[in-house]
């Protein structure tokens, strides 16, 4: 079938949505999966079918979804039920809404860099003071930051069991010094 | 007015703290939480309320608990029982919210009980973290409560809270994103505003229902 002119194409929208938590490692079609499942789940097959909803890049952390000219406010709604990817448990943030991709790449290179654990882990971003260099604590768990952006830091307790992801802030967490003398000794 | 998340639960029960939570709800457009088992602050601007959150204990115990709390700050939620329970609860003083509407009998509240609610200014709760986690005929079935009870809003004016009961920061939704899952059932962004604003509303002194002319 030839591609249609112009004043014949249906007309589009595009939703620029922040994938949280930072750092997670989406695959853009397990995203669309998550994504048509939130809507058809929600509106139905009919009304999914009329939005046509996809997935058209993930990138940095953030991700540019598709749907029809007319049906992004219930396209944001369904998106706002989206909870799990996969295995993972994600909550996609919209932030914008446009009739182009290139207008929300622009957006993209505005926005604060959506990955900041790989500039935790090097200690070269601004935002991660001494991360990277040594343990936490936070209460009596002892934990391994793994995102850092400005106050809030993601956390993974360590150990064999119980590694889930805390949400934290710097405020929240005591740092353990290599002086520090275990309780006990 | 302020616009406030009826019911978060900070770590230990979920895996984010209570700072984590207020940064979040201040980007999310939130001035306030209320936070389960937590003492009352103000963390980055946002004002986070102790909240004491009864479950599955009689009448009785809920008035006696209700009784203690008060002139603490703490705010008192109640989840929903049968219709008799509903009404005794309505009525009694200190307890400011009533949860899990969802979970409830059809008939638990009706045009009685709403008017006690109204008249004694307790909120009914509307929890979002149904719409978001559930599918199917759980949200089927909260959609439908939720409706039945915007049929008694509109006719006897109870305040209304909106809460995601998130357990992670990743179970809060914006403001924004509240509006649109309201309108799910009905409800337009001026009774979004005022749902929000539900919780300052049953917490703060209001003005006296009878007016004493000298």
């Amino acid at each position: 079938m030839s591609i249609r002119p112009p004043t014949l194409r249906e007309k589009r929208r595009y939703l620029l949505a922040r994938i949280d938590p930072a750092g997670a490692n989406i695959d853009a079609k397990d995203l669309y999966y998550a994504m048509y499942e939130a809507v058809v789940s929600l509106f139905g097959d009919v009304a999914a079918a009329a939005m046509q909803p996809s997935v058209l890049s993930v990138e940095n952390g953030y991700v540019i979804l598709r749907c029809r000219r007319g049906a992004e406010r219930e396209f944001a709604i369904a998106l706002s039920t989206l909870f799990a990817c996969r295995d993972s448990t994600v909550a996609l943030r919209v932030l914008a809404v446009s009739g182009t991709i290139e207008s929300l790449r622009e957006r993209i290179q505005t926005l604060v860099p959506q990955e900041p654990d790989v500039l935790a882990q090097e200690g070269t971003g601004e935002e991660s003071p001494d991360a990277g260099t040594s343990g936490y604590r936070f209460g009596t768990t002892v934990v391994e930051a793994v995102a850092w952006h400005s106050h809030k830091v993601d956390v993974i307790e360590k150990g064999f069991k119980n590694t889930r992801r805390l949400f934290l802030t710097t405020e929240d967490l005591e740092k353990i010094h290599a002086t520090t003398i275990p309780d006990g000794l | 007015m302020k616009l406030t998340d009826a019911c978060v639960y900070p770590f230990p029960v979920g895996d984010s703290s209570v700072r984590r939570f207020a940064l979040e709800a201040r980007s999310f457009g939130y001035d306030s939480i209320v936070a389960a088992d937590t003492p009352g602050a103000e963390v980055c601007g946002i004002t986070v309320l102790p909240g004491i959150f009864l479950a599955g204990i009689p009448a009785k115990d809920v008035q006696s608990r209700a009784k203690k709390s008060r002139g603490t700050g703490a705010v008192v939620a109640v989840q929903v029982g049968d219709n008799g329970f509903v009404r005794a609860i309505a009525g009694t003083n200190g307890v400011h919210i009533l949860r899990g509407i969802h979970t409830a009998d059809k008939r638990a509240f009706d045009h009685v009980a709403a008017k006690i609610a109204a008249d004694n200014n307790t909120a009914l709760d509307i929890d979002l973290s149904l719409l978001i986690s559930c599918r199917g005929h759980l949200r089927q079935k909260a959609i439908r409560r939720y409706l039945d009870l915007m049929i008694l809003y509109r006719r006897f004016e109870f305040p209304l809270t909106i809460s995601s009961s998130a357990q992670s920061v990743l179970g809060m939704r914006a403001v924004r994103e509240v509006t649109g899952l309201c309108s799910l059932f009905g409800m337009d962004e001026t009774d979004v505003q005022a749902a929000l604003a539900g919780v300052s509303r049953v917490t703060e002194p209001g003005e006296s229902i009878v007016k004493v002319i000298k």
